[in-house]
């Protein structure tokens, strides 16, 4: 046993939080992206190490999904950001909101 | 007695019914509606020929047959099942309703023929026998009352038939209000005898109402009232007869079967059924007798004015279930049946022979455009000749036993019997005088100025052959029960009749009611003859103006709609007109703008935090996961 569950999990929650803080604070639909993936990722660190901490590979597995659900998420979005660009919209998320009530 | 035949009797005409109207959305071929639509109703009267002939063979206190398909509700205290009851009384009936349904559904298979909705008319009259057949072979109150709408609901999709002619929708709608008055008070019936007896089928009801009720109290009088109030609707009593005069919208073989000889009658079926109830309300039934009594004779006076061939025939269909009613409200139970046996004959043949008729002038149904038309329909001339002579109570002629047996034993049923007999004996003279101004106008006398646009042509034997047959009959009905020689009525009915009372007349009554009602046809004749046969009818243009006002106070049906009208359509509407225009804005409506009213309010408020901002929602997500961890920290 190197490191303990400790560490992986500051690391983790530390890169949720830089992520969480993009999320909310960037208006670029990219780095909201970015951000987004920051998340997925703080959390993936988190189930890695429990995985390590438990010594079961349920939390790697896990892990392999999310990645796969954030490879998708990325195309989605990615797909999203290229028709905004093409409407010739500002890269602005604060100005897409025509799904205002 | 087999069950499994009194079961085929009642679903064969559903099963006609189900595959007329299940056979694909195109109109089948003609041939094949014709073969199911008459031979359901055939098969349904031989299975009730057979269980005639079982009947037949038993014992008098072996002819009822209770069986019994499933519970179909079991309430606190409270059994209904779905069961028939097949006795000498809804035998009776069934005979007359698929035996005189089978040669009318024959008979429209030809007058219908030029009409485009054929499978509809069939699979109607097919569901209005099925529905009849429910009505009277039903074992409880609760399947009677289903017979009952049903047969409401028949006789609304028949009178509509010509659903594109705005006078048949306005009858139909108008005999479909009334009858359904009729079912609120056969419900309360049923419910107050539940409440009282426990029980809703016949066999405990009769038993126990004696206790149960007690003769002469409220309760049997309330009950015996409502009951009435279902039979007056359906049989057209005053005041509830209005419908029946204007159904007539509906097509001839319809009038014939439903308006004539089997729906209308289903009250006086209903009395006689509850012979038991009525025998334990002593005054309800005097007001079913006098209620007969004045529709007996009103009817009577209106018919002598009627200028259509079918009115003609639908108030005489009135008066002659008015003498009906009377009988069973003084307790003759047997006459009233036995009247209602010959009426269905000789009013059937005449409405197939008024059919003939209109037929033949293609739609003219004003006896006014009619005349001199024995000389093309021989036949007709003759079967109408045959009705008339038994309606007017001509012996042998099958109305003169029934209409005789009434007035006699009417006049030994006490002081009010003797009233209602003489009264009866009144519309014995009307009845003749209008049927043979009907006769002497539309076969004899002069042909209509300018002649007829063709020549009136006889139908084929298809046509015939029903009217022939129900000819005979209303010759030969009488028969069965000639005074002082037989009493085929009396005894087959003896073990349905719980509380038969039993009046017979004495002999000298019964002879000199014989004499005075043939007075009373012969008077009847005579003066019709004076006024419309001798001479060409030219008596009858005089006699038009002798009385106008009488004449106008006649044609207006003695006021009843606008008196209905105005005590009860016109409150109504005006009801409903106040409420629409006073309580709805601040009641119901009112109601439902508070509530839309907090709906937008809450929409409102709820609105501004979906500003569509997608850093705003994500804050919102991060703000509840938050909230929800700080919860869970201190909840631990």
């Amino acid at each position: 046993m190197g490191i303990s569950l400790m560490y992986y999990l500051l690391v983790s929650g530390g890169l949720f939080a830089l992520g969480l803080l993009g999320v909310l604070i960037r208006r670029n639909p990219l780095l909201l992206l970015l951000s987004v993936e920051l998340m997925l990722n703080g959390a993936n660190v988190a189930l890695i190490g429990f995985s390590r901490h438990w010594n079961s590979t349920d939390g790697q597995v896990f892990a392999l999904v999310v990645m796969v659900v954030a490879a998708a998420e990325v195309v989605i979005g990615l797909g999203l950001i290229v028709a905004v660009f093409r409407q010739r919209i500002a890269l602005d998320v604060d100005g897409m909101d025509h799904l205002k009530g | 007695m087999t069950p499994a035949l009194a079961w085929i009797t009642l679903l064969a005409p559903l099963a006609g019914m189900l595959l007329l109207v299940a056979s694909g959305g195109r109109e089948p071929s003609r041939g094949f509606t014709r073969l199911v639509g008459v031979g359901s109703v055939a098969v349904s009267f031989a299975c009730a020929l057979a269980l005639f002939l079982q009947m037949l063979g038993k014992d008098d206190h072996e002819r009822a047959l209770v069986s019994t398909a499933w519970r179909w509700a079991d309430l606190e205290g409270l059994r209904i099942d779905l069961s028939l009851l097949v006795d000498p009384l809804s035998m009776m009936m069934m005979l007359v309703i698929t035996g005189v349904g089978s040669l009318i559904v024959l008979y429209s298979t030809e007058y219908m023929g030029h009409d485009r909705d054929y499978r509809r008319f069939f699979a109607e009259m097919d569901f209005f026998i099925f529905a009849m057949l429910l009505l009277v072979m039903a074992a409880n109150f609760v399947f009677l009352i289903v017979g009952w709408a049903f047969v409401g609901l028949a006789s609304y999709l028949l009178i509509g038939y010509y659903y594109e002619k705005p006078a048949a929708v306005a009858a139909a709608k108008k005999a479909f209000v009334i009858n359904v008055l009729g079912d609120v008070g056969l419900v309360l019936a049923a419910v107050m005898i539940a409440r009282e007896v426990g029980a809703l089928d016949f066999a405990t009801v009769f038993a126990s109402a004696p206790d149960a009720l007690g003769a002469g109290s409220t309760v049997a009088e309330f009950v015996a009232v409502m009951l009435f109030v279902g039979a007056a609707a359906k049989s057209a009593q005053v005041p509830l007869h209005t419908w029946l005069p204007d159904a007539m919208e509906g097509p001839t073989p319809v009038s014939a079967l439903i308006h004539a000889a089997t729906m209308v009658t289903a009250g006086v079926y209903l009395i006689v059924r509850c012979n038991v109830l009525y025998q334990l309300a002593p005054h309800a039934s005097e007001m079913v007798a006098i209620a007969g009594a004045i529709t007996l004779f009103m009817a009577a006076t209106i018919a002598t004015v009627q200028e259509d061939i079918k009115r003609v025939l639908a108030w005489s269909t009135v008066s002659q279930i008015g003498y009906m009613i009377m009988a069973a409200g003084l307790g003759l139970y047997t006459g009233a049946m036995f009247h209602f046996l010959t009426h269905a004959f000789f009013k059937a043949l005449m409405f197939l022979v008024a059919g003939i008729v209109i037929h033949a002038l293609a739609g003219e149904q004003g006896i006014d455009r009619m005349g001199g038309l024995r000389r093309y329909l021989p036949v007709s001339w003759v079967l109408m000749g045959v009705g008339c002579l038994a309606i007017a109570g001509v012996p042998p002629f099958s109305g003169f036993f029934s209409k005789d047996e009434i007035l006699a034993r009417a006049w030994d049923a006490g002081d009010l019997g003797k009233v209602l007999s003489i009264v009866g004996l009144a519309g014995a003279v009307l009845t003749a005088f209008y049927m043979f101004r009907m006769f002497f106008r539309v076969f004899h006398g002069p042909e209509p100025e300018g002649g007829y646009d063709h020549e009136p042509h006889n139908p084929t034997i298809i046509m015939t052959l029903p009217v022939v047959i129900l000819g005979v009959l209303a010759v030969v009905g009488g028969w069965i029960q000639i005074p002082t020689v037989n009493h085929g009525i009396n005894t087959w009915l003896d073990p349905s009749l719980l509380a038969d009372p039993g009046i017979e007349a004495s002999h000298a009554t019964e002879w000199r009611t014989i004499a005075m009602s043939l007075a009373a046809a012969v008077v009847g004749i005579g003066v019709a003859w004076m006024i419309f046969g001798a001479g060409g009818g030219r008596r009858r243009i005089e006699m038009a103006d002798r009385f106008p006002a009488l004449r106008r106070f006649l044609l207006d049906q003695w006021r009843f709609d606008p008196m209905i009208d105005d005590a009860v359509v016109a409150p109504g509407r005006d009801l409903g007109d106040t409420a629409v225009a006073r309580f709805e804005p601040r009641g119901a409506l009112g109601i439902a703008s508070l509530g839309s009213g907090l709906a937008t309010g809450a929409g409102r408020l709820v609105r501004a935090s979906q500003n569509g901002m997608v850093r705003v929602s994500a804050f919102g997500v991060v703000l509840g996961v938050a909230i929800v961890a700080v919860a869970m920290i201190l909840g631990r």
